[in-house]
C-alpha cells in the first residue's frame, strides 16, 4: 500500500519537482552543517588545550562581509528556484482557465471523511479517488465544516480545504498504482482517521471503473437477507444521512454508499472493508473510531446480519 | 574587594534575608531579582506540567493503534502542551532572566517600574490558573495552540475549554506587554553612566529587541483573541464562514503575532549564548556590532513573513513568493550570528563547563533547526512537509536545541550569581548528555516520520512499515529528557543545601552583574565600576589590556529619556497595532455591499461628526492645560483640564446616544458583520476614552490638591501622549467607518 | 508589430517635465557655483530619474492606463528623486543655507516629515481623488508637486544635507520602521481589497495597443492592482530597511569623524582616561 517513504518516492511531475528541490537543499544543508560543526569542534578541541590568555579579537568587518556572501548566494538561488516552481510545475490551476467551465472533480472534506464528485459523470465516491494514470486533473477543494488539508505526498502539494473558499490543485499520477492520502490540518477529534487513497488506473481500467460506477444497484429479491437489510436501512434513520442512488436514501451529510462494497476501507482508513469489519463498525462506530459522528444504533445480531448483507450488494 | 569586606557583606546579607524570608515578603516583593526568581520558578512548575503532557502523548504514540489516551484527551494534551510551553514556560522564563539580569548588567538599581513589574508577574499565575482551570470545567482547550477557526468557534467547539484558553491568554498577553514595556524603558532610561546603547551586553540588547517584538506583536494576538471571544460569547461571526466570516483572517491575525513570537522565544537565548561563549572562551564576542545589528534586522523582517505559515492556504502566487523571499532573507542575519559565535570560539582558551557544553550544543542543534527552517521557506518544500512530523522536528530543534539549551547554559552560568552557590558540574554533565541523547532520539527520528507521511496531531497511527519503531525511539528519547530534568532539579536542591560557595565572579565574567556579590544585595551594587567599554569587569580585572585601550566603542551621550514618557510611547505603539488590526477587520468585512444594516444606512455622520469635533477640541484644550501647568499657572491648568474632561464626557455621551439608537433599531453586535465590526472597533475606542477620562479625573483631583505642579509636568505630558493618541485613533475610525474612506 | 516595439513607441519626448528638469539643473548650477563636486552626480541621477518617470513608457502608462506604472511613478518621485536632491547639496553651501536651523528644531518637525511622506500616499489613493488626479491634468500637477515636496520633507530627517539635522540613530530607526509599517498597511490594502482603488485604471478611456497585449499576458485590471499594491509594499520597505541597516552600521562604527556621537565619544574618552589616571 503506497510507499514507505513517500517524500522520496514521487509519482507525478509535481512531486518529482519538489523531491528534486528537497534533495538539493538537503545536500547543501548537509554541507553547511558539516562546515559549521567541523569548525566548532576543531575550535573547541584546540581551545581546550590552550592554557594561555588568547588574543582579544573584536572582529573584522571584511570577514563579516565575506562570509555573508555564501548565505546570500544560497538564499537568492533558493528564492529563484522556489519562485520558478511556484510559477511552473507547481502552479495552482487557475479558477477558470480558458475553455474550462469547471474542475474535473470536486473533493469536499467533512469531519472526518472525504467526498469525491466527478463533474462530467456525476459519480460520487467517498475516501477513494480513482483517476486515469498520466492525465492531469483539475481538482476543486471545498470544505463542508472546518479547515482540512489535502495531502497525497507522492502526487501533489498540500492544499487546504477552507469553508467559504475554493482552492484548486492538479492531481496526476505518472504510473498506475495506489497512493496514500490524508488530512494534514488538525480538524477535530478524529483528524487521525481521515485518510483516503488515490487509485491511479490505466485508461481502460479507469473507463471500466467509471462504467461500473454508473450502474445502479440491482433489484433485490424479496424475502432474502439483503432485502430485509434494505428495508431496515430505509426504515431507520440511516437514509437521513447517507445516500444510495436508486433508492429513497438521499442524505448528504455522510458518505454516499451507492458503491460501498467496492471500497477497500471503512471509516477514513480505520478498518479494512470486509464483512466482519463492516459488522464491527455497524455494531458500534464509536468504539472503532471514537468521536465519529455516526451514532450507535444498538442493532441486534439479526439486524447486523441483514444490514451487512444489504450493504454487501452495493458493488 | 578584600575577604573581610566580603564576609561582612555576606553576613549583613544573610541577616537581611533572614528577616525577609517569610512568604509574605516574596508575595509582596517589588524587587526585580525576586520577581525574576518568581518568574523562573513559576515557569519551571509549568515546564513540569507541560513536560508531563508531552510524556503522556509520547506514551500514547509509542505503539500503533494505542488506546492509552484516546483522541479527546490527546487533542487536549497537545493543545495544552503547546500553549503551556509557549506562554507559561518560554516567555515567562525568558522574562524572568531578563528581569533578574537586565538591571544588573546595565548597573541599575531596579527596573523602571517595580510595581508594574509585580503586576506583570502576578498576571502569569492568574493566566496559568485560568488556562488549567479548564480541566475542571470538563474539557481543556482542544483546538491546538493556534486554535484555527472555525474549529475553535462555537458551532464546532461547544465546550468551555476554548473560552478559558482565550481569557487566559488575554490575561497573559497583558502581563507580557506590561513586562516588555518595563524592560524596554529600563534599558532606555536606567543605564548607568557610560553604558551607551552600543555598549550594552548582548543579553541586554537581545532582551531589548525581544521587548520591542513583544510590544508590537502581542496586541495582534490580543485583537484576534478579543474577536474570537466576541464570536463565542456575544454571537458575532468574525471567524464563522457559514455566517459570512472568514476562516483565513484568524490565521493572518494569529501569525502576525505568531511569527514574531518565535523570535521572542529565541532572541533572548541568542543573548544568553552571546554571554556564555565569550566568557568560557576568554575572548570578547566576535563582531559585536554585527551580532547586535543582525538582531535588529531580524526584528524588522519578522513582521513581514507571517505568510510562510500559510503557504498551504492558497494565498496566491504573488503572496507566496513574497513571503518566501522575506523568510529566506532572515537566514542571512541568522547565519551571520552563527558565524560570529563560531569565530568567538576560534582561537579561544576554552573551558568546557556544563554551561559551555550546552552553548556548544546550542550552536550545532540550532543550525539543524535553522537549516530545516530554510527548507520551509522554499514554498514547494513547505507544501510537501508542512503539518507533518518534519515540522514538529524542525520547531523543536529551534525551541529545544535553541531556546532550552540556551536556557540551560544560562542556568549553569548565572545560578552562582543568583544563589551564591555553584551547581555540581558532574551532575550537570550527566544532565547534558541525557538531554543531548534524549533530544536527538526524540526529534531526529521525527524528521524521517514526516518524510514517511506521518501528519502532526494524530493520536494514533496504523501499522505502516517503520512507523512503530521510529515512534518507539522517539518515546524512549522523551524519557531520557525527563530523566535529565530530574537530574537538574536534584542538582539545584543539592546545591542550595550544600553547594560550593560561588564568590563574586566564579567564571571570570565580563559584565556588570559579576561586579557585585552573589547573590546581589537588595540595592544591587555597593559601587559600580566605570563603564568605558562593553566589558567593564574585564577592564577592571585586566587593566593592562583593558578593552577601551585597544578598541573604541561609541561613548555614552548621556541620553536617558523620561521614564513615564518612554513607557507611554511604547504603550501607545502597542495599542496602535491593536487598533490597526481591528480596523483591518472592519475593512475586510465591509468592502462588499451586504444586506441589512451597514455604515451608509445606520450611522448618522453629521451627529457623530459634531462629537468628533468635540473630541478633537479636547486635544487642544489638553495642550492648553499642559502649557498652563509648565508656566506654573495652576488655575488655568485646572480650568483647561476641566474643559478637557467635559469634552471627553460629551464624546462618550454621544457614543451612548448612538449605541442606544442602533440597539433600539435592532442593530446589535450579533446582527451581522457590519454591526460586529462596528461595535468592536468603536467599543474598544470608547473603553480607551473612558480609561483616559478616569486618569484625567485623577490628575484633576491631584491638581486641586496642588500635588501636580510644574516640576511634575512630565506625568501630565505622558498622559497627554495617550490622550492625543486616542484622538488620532478616532480620526482613523471616523474616516474609515463614517466617511467610508477605503471602501 | 510586437509588444516591445509598441512599448518603444510609448515615449513621450515632448513632456513638460523637461522644463522642470532644465529649471532644476539651472538652479543647481547657479546656486552651487564654485562648490560643484562629486555630489553633483546625485543631482544628475535624480534629474535623470525624474525625466525618466515622465518621458518613458512608465510615465505614459501611468497616465490613466496602468495602475502599477502609476505606482512606480509615485515611488520614483516620492522616494528616489527627493533623496537624490537632498544628497546632492554641497556641504559648504548647506552650511550657508541651513546652518542657522538648529538640530532640535528639525527633530521636532520630523513628525511633519513623517506625516507628509505617509499622508500624501494615503491621501492620493482615496478612490475619487486618485481618479480625479489622473483624469484632470492640473490636479495631476498639484499631486506630483505634493509628492516631490512630501518626499523632501520625509527624507530630510534621514538625509538632511547637514548631519546635525538628521535624526539620531535610534529615532531614525523608529522613523523608518514606522514608515515601513504605514507603507505595508497601504500595500496590503491595495493588494487584497476587492475595491478598485483607482477606478480610472479599471476602464481606461482611450485604449492603446500595448494595453491589450498586456491584458493578454495576464495583467488584467485586478492583477494590475495587485502588482501596484505589492509595489507600494515591497520596494519602499526594502529601501527603508536598507536605510535602517546603513544607519545602524554608522551608529556602531567607530572610525569616522563626521558623526556627532563620535566626536562626543573622543572627548569623553580623554576625560575618562584622565579620571582613570587620578
Amino acid at each position: 500500500m503506497g510507499s514507505a517513504l513517500p517524500a522520496f518516492d514521487p509519482a507525478s511531475p509535481q512531486a518529482q519537482a519538489i523531491h528534486e528541490l528537497f534533495v538539493q537543499v538537503l545536500c547543501i544543508s548537509a554541507v553547511i552543517f558539516t562546515i559549521v560543526a567541523g569548525l566548532v569542534l576543531i575550535a573547541v578541541v584546540r581551545g581546550r588545550k590552550r592554557a594561555t590568555m588568547p588574543d582579544q579579537d573584536f572582529g573584522n568587518e571584511k570577514f563579516e562581509i565575506a562570509w555573508m556572501v555564501g548565505p546570500i548566494v544560497i538564499v537568492l538561488w533558493l528564492a529563484a528556484v522556489s519562485a520558478n516552481l511556484v510559477l511552473t510545475v507547481n502552479a495552482v490551476p487557475k479558477a477558470h482557465p480558458a475553455g474550462h467551465t469547471d474542475a474535473d472533480l470536486v473533493v469536499t472534506a467533512h469531519q472526518w471523511w472525504w467526498q469525491v464528485q466527478y463533474i462530467d459523470t456525476g459519480v460520487v465516491a467517498a475516501n477513494e479517488i480513482h483517476i486515469p494514470a498520466g492525465k492531469k486533473l483539475r481538482v476543486r477543494l471545498e470544505s463542508a465544516d472546518v479547515i482540512h488539508c489535502f495531502w497525497v505526498p507522492q502526487l501533489t502539494r498540500k492544499m487546504d480545504l477552507i469553508p467559504g473558499r475554493e482552492n484548486y490543485v492538479w492531481l496526476e499520477a505518472t504510473e498506475p498504482g495506489v497512493y496514500q492520502g490524508r488530512c494534514a490540518e488538525f480538524c477535530g477529534v478524529q483528524h487521525t482517521w481521515m485518510e483516503f487513497k488515490v487509485y491511479a488506473h490505466s485508461q481502460e481500467d479507469f473507463s471500466r471503473w467509471q462504467a461500473g460506477n454508473q450502474v445502479v444497484g440491482a433489484k433485490l429479491e424479496a424475502g432474502n437477507l439483503a432485502a430485509a437489510g434494505q428495508a431496515l436501512f430505509m426504515g431507520m434513520t440511516c437514509r437521513a444521512c447517507h445516500a444510495i442512488v436508486g433508492t429513497e436514501a438521499v442524505g448528504t451529510i455522510a458518505p454516499d454508499l451507492t458503491h460501498l462494497a467496492g471500497r477497500k476501507e471503512l471509516g477514513g482508513g480505520v478498518l479494512a472493508n470486509s464483512p466482519e469489519d463492516l459488522r464491527r463498525w455497524l455494531a458500534d462506530p464509536g468504539a472503532v473510531k471514537p468521536g465519529c459522528k455516526m451514532p450507535n444504533f444498538k442493532l441486534t445480531d439479526a439486524q447486523l446480519d441483514q444490514l451487512v448483507a444489504y450493504l454487501g450488494t452495493l458493488k | 574587594m578584600s575577604a573581610d569586606a566580603l564576609d561582612e557583606i555576606a553576613a549583613s546579607d544573610r541577616a537581611r534575608r533572614a528577616s525577609a524570608h517569610s512568604l509574605l515578603a516574596w508575595v509582596s516583593t517589588v524587587d526585580h531579582k525576586r520577581i525574576g526568581v518568581l518568574y523562573i520558578l513559576t515557569a519551571t512548575l509549568f515546564l513540569v506540567v507541560g513536560g508531563v503532557e508531552a510524556l503522556l502523548m509520547r506514551v500514547q504514540l509509542a505503539v500503533p493503534n494505542n488506546t492509552f489516551l484516546g483522541p479527546e484527551l490527546f487533542n487536549q494534551m497537545f493543545s495544552m502542551h503547546g500553549t503551556t510551553m509557549v506562554f507559561l514556560v518560554g516567555m515567562p522564563v525568558l522574562v524572568g532572566f531578563a528581569n533578574y539580569f537586565v538591571p544588573l548588567m546595565i548597573g541599575a538599581r531596579d527596573v523602571a517600574f517595580p510595581r508594574l513589574n509585580a503586576m506583570s508577574y502576578w498576571l502569569l499565575p492568574c493566566g496559568g490558573f485560568l488556562l488549567y482551570y479548564s480541566f475542571l470545567s470538563g474539557s481543556a482547550p482542544n483546538a491546538g495552540w493556534f486554535s484555527y477557526a472555525p474549529l475553535s468557534t462555537k458551532p464546532y467547539n461547544l465546550m468551555q475549554g476554548v473560552d478559558y484558553w482565550l481569557i487566559g491568554l488575554i490575561c497573559l498577553g497583558v502581563g507580557s506587554v506590561a513586562a516588555a514595556i518595563n524592560i524596554f524603558v529600563t534599558v532606555l532610561s536606567c543605564r548607568v553612566s557610560g553604558m551607551s546603547l552600543q555598549r550594552l551586553p548582548l543579553f541586554v540588547w537581545m532582551s531589548w529587541m525581544t521587548s520591542i517584538l513583544t510590544i508590537l506583536a502581542l496586541p495582534a494576538l490580543n485583537a484576534a483573541l478579543a474577536m474570537l471571544l466576541i464570536d463565542r460569547c456575544l454571537g458575532a461571526a468574525f471567524f464563522e464562514p457559514a455566517r459570512g466570516g472568514s476562516a483565513v483572517l484568524w490565521q493572518h491575525f494569529f501569525w502576525v503575532f505568531g511569527h514574531p513570537e518565535v523570535y521572542i522565544l529565541i532572541l533572548p537565548a541568542f543573548g544568553m549564548i552571546s554571554e556564555v561563549i565569550p566568557v568560557f572562551s576568554r575572548k570578547p564576542i566576535y563582531g559585536y556590532s554585527f551580532v547586535a545589528a543582525s538582531s535588529a534586522v531580524i526584528v524588522l523582517l519578522s513582521y513581514g513573513v507571517w505568510g510562510h505559515h500559510m503557504f498551504a492556504v492558497g494565498l496566491g502566487v504573488t503572496a507566496n513568493i513574497f513571503f518566501a523571499v522575506g523568510s529566506l532573507l532572515i537566514a542571512i542575519p541568522t547565519g551571520l550570528k552563527i558565524f560570529n559565535w563560531t569565530a568567538t570560539l576560534w582561537g579561544g582558551s576554552i573551558r568546557m563547563t556544563t554551561a559551555m557544553m550546552f552553548a556548544v550544543a546550542f550552536l550545532l542543534m540550532f543550525v539543524v533547526g535553522g537549516l530545516t527552517g530554510v527548507m520551509f521557506a522554499a514554498v514547494p518544500i513547505d507544501w510537501q512537509l508542512t503539518d507533518s512530523y518534519f515540522v514538529v522536528a524542525h520547531f523543536h530543534y529551534v525551541l529545544i536545541g535553541g531556546t532550552v539549551f540556551g536556557l540551560f547554559a544560562a542556568t549553569f552560568y548565572w545560578f552562582p550569581k543568583m544563589t551564591g552557590r555553584m551547581l555540581d558540574e558532574r551532575l550537570g554533565k550527566l544532565q547534558f548528555w541525557l538531554w543531548l541523547a534524549g533530544f536527538n532520539c526524540t526529534f531526529m527520528v521525527q524528521h524521517f516520520l514526516g518524510l514517511m507521511g506521518m501528519p502532526r496531531r494524530v493520536y494514533t497511527y496504523g501499522d505502516s512499515p517503520g512507523w512503530a519503531a521510529l515512534n518507539a525511539i522517539a518515546t524512549a528519547g522523551a524519557v531520557l529528557m525527563a530523566a535529565g530534568t530530574l537530574v537538574l532539579v536534584w542538582n539545584i536542591v543539592r546545591s542550595l543545601r550544600s553547594g560550593g560557595r560561588a564568590g563574586d565572579n566564579p567564571w571570570g565574567g565580563f559584565t556588570l552583574e559579576w561586579a557585585t556579590t552573589s547573590p546581589p544585595p537588595e540595592e544591587n551594587f555597593e559601587a559600580i565600576p566605570q563603564v568605558k567599554s562593553r566589558r567593564p569587569v574585564w577592564d577592571l580585572d585586566h587593566p593592562e589590556v583593558a578593552d577601551w585601550k585597544t578598541s573604541k566603542t561609541p561613548a555614552d551621550t548621556g541620553w536617558r529619556p523620561d521614564k513615564a514618557r518612554a513607557s507611554v510611547w511604547a504603550f501607545v505603539a502597542s495599542e496602535a497595532v491593536f487598533f490597526v488590526l481591528l480596523l483591518a477587520a472592519y475593512v475586510v468585512f465591509n468592502t462588499r455591499h451586504t444586506d441589512g444594516p451597514n455604515a451608509a444606512n445606520s450611522l448618522d455622520v453629521v451627529r457623530t461628526g459634531v462629537f468628533t469635533g468635540l473630541l478633537l477640541l479636547s486635544s487642544i484644550t489638553f495642550w492648553r492645560a499642559e502649557r498652563c501647568l509648565s508656566a506654573a499657572n495652576q488655575r488655568g491648568f485646572l480650568r483647561w483640564l476641566g474643559v478637557t474632561i467635559v469634552l471627553g464626557v460629551a464624546f462618550i455621551a454621544g457614543q451612548v446616544i448612538e449605541y442606544y439608537g442602533l440597539v433600539s433599531d435592532g442593530v446589535v453586535i450579533s446582527r451581522n458583520l457590519f454591526a460586529s465590526t462596528f461595535f468592536t472597533v468603536t467599543g474598544f475606542h470608547g473603553i480607551h476614552v473612558t480609561a483616559g477620562l478616569i486618569v484625567l479625573c485623577v490628575l484633576f483631583v491631584l491638581g486641586r490638591k496642588k500635588e501636580l505642579n510644574a516640576e511634575r509636568s512630565g506625568v501630565l505630558s505622558a498622559v497627554g501622549i495617550y490622550w492625543h493618541f486616542v484622538d488620532v485613533v478616532w480620526i482613523g475610525v471616523f474616516s474609515i467607518i463614517y466617511l467610508g474612506y477605503l471602501q | 508589430m510586437t509588444d516591445w516595439q509598441t512599448l518603444g513607441s510609448l515615449w513621450d519626448w515632448t513632456s513638460a517635465i523637461w522644463l522642470v528638469a532644465g529649471g532644476v539643473v539651472a538652479a543647481y548650477l547657479i546656486l552651487c557655483r564654485g562648490a560643484l563636486g562629486a555630489r553633483a552626480w546625485f543631482l544628475a541621477v535624480g534629474v535623470a530619474i525624474l525625466v525618466f518617470a515622465y518621458v518613458s513608457p512608465i510615465g505614459v502608462l501611468a497616465d490613466g492606463y496602468l495602475f502599477s506604472a502609476h505606482m512606480v511613478q509615485h515611488l520614483l518621485i516620492l522616494l528616489v528623486v527627493p533623496m537624490c536632491v537632498l544628497l546632492s547639496v554641497p556641504r559648504s553651501k548647506a552650511e550657508a543655507w541651513f546652518g542657522r536651523i538648529s538640530g532640535s528644531q528639525v527633530a521636532r518637525w520630523s513628525v511633519v516629515g513623517w506625516l507628509s511622506g505617509l499622508g500624501v500616499m494615503w491621501f492620493w489613493h482615496i478612490p475619487s481623488l486618485c481618479s480625479a488626479s489622473t483624469a484632470n491634468a492640473s490636479l495631476g500637477v498639484l499631486r506630483d508637486a505634493m509628492f516631490l515636496s512630501a518626499g523632501l520633507a520625509f527624507w530630510w530627517a534621514i538625509y538632511a544635507p547637514l548631519e546635525r539635522h538628521r535624526l539620531a540613530a535610534p529615532k531614525a530607526v523608529v522613523y523608518l520602521f514606522s514608515a515601513c509599517f504605514g507603507c505595508t498597511l497601504l500595500g496590503i490594502y491595495i493588494t487584497f481589497t476587492a475595491v478598485g482603488v483607482c477606478p480610472v485604471f479599471a476602464d481606461p478611456v482611450g485604449r492603446i495597443a500595448v494595453l491589450t497585449a498586456l491584458h493578454d499576458v495576464g495583467l488584467s485590471p485586478s492583477a494590475d492592482q495587485h502588482l501596484g499594491g505589492l509595489l507600494m509594499w515591497v520596494p519602499p520597505c526594502t529601501l527603508y530597511v536598507g536605510a535602517i541597516v546603513s544607519i545602524l552600521c554608522r551608529w556602531y562604527s567607530t572610525g569616522g569623524e563626521h558623526s556627532p556621537h563620535r566626536r562626543g565619544g573622543a572627548v569623553l574618552h580623554s576625560t575618562e582616561m584622565k579620571n582613570n589616571a587620578e
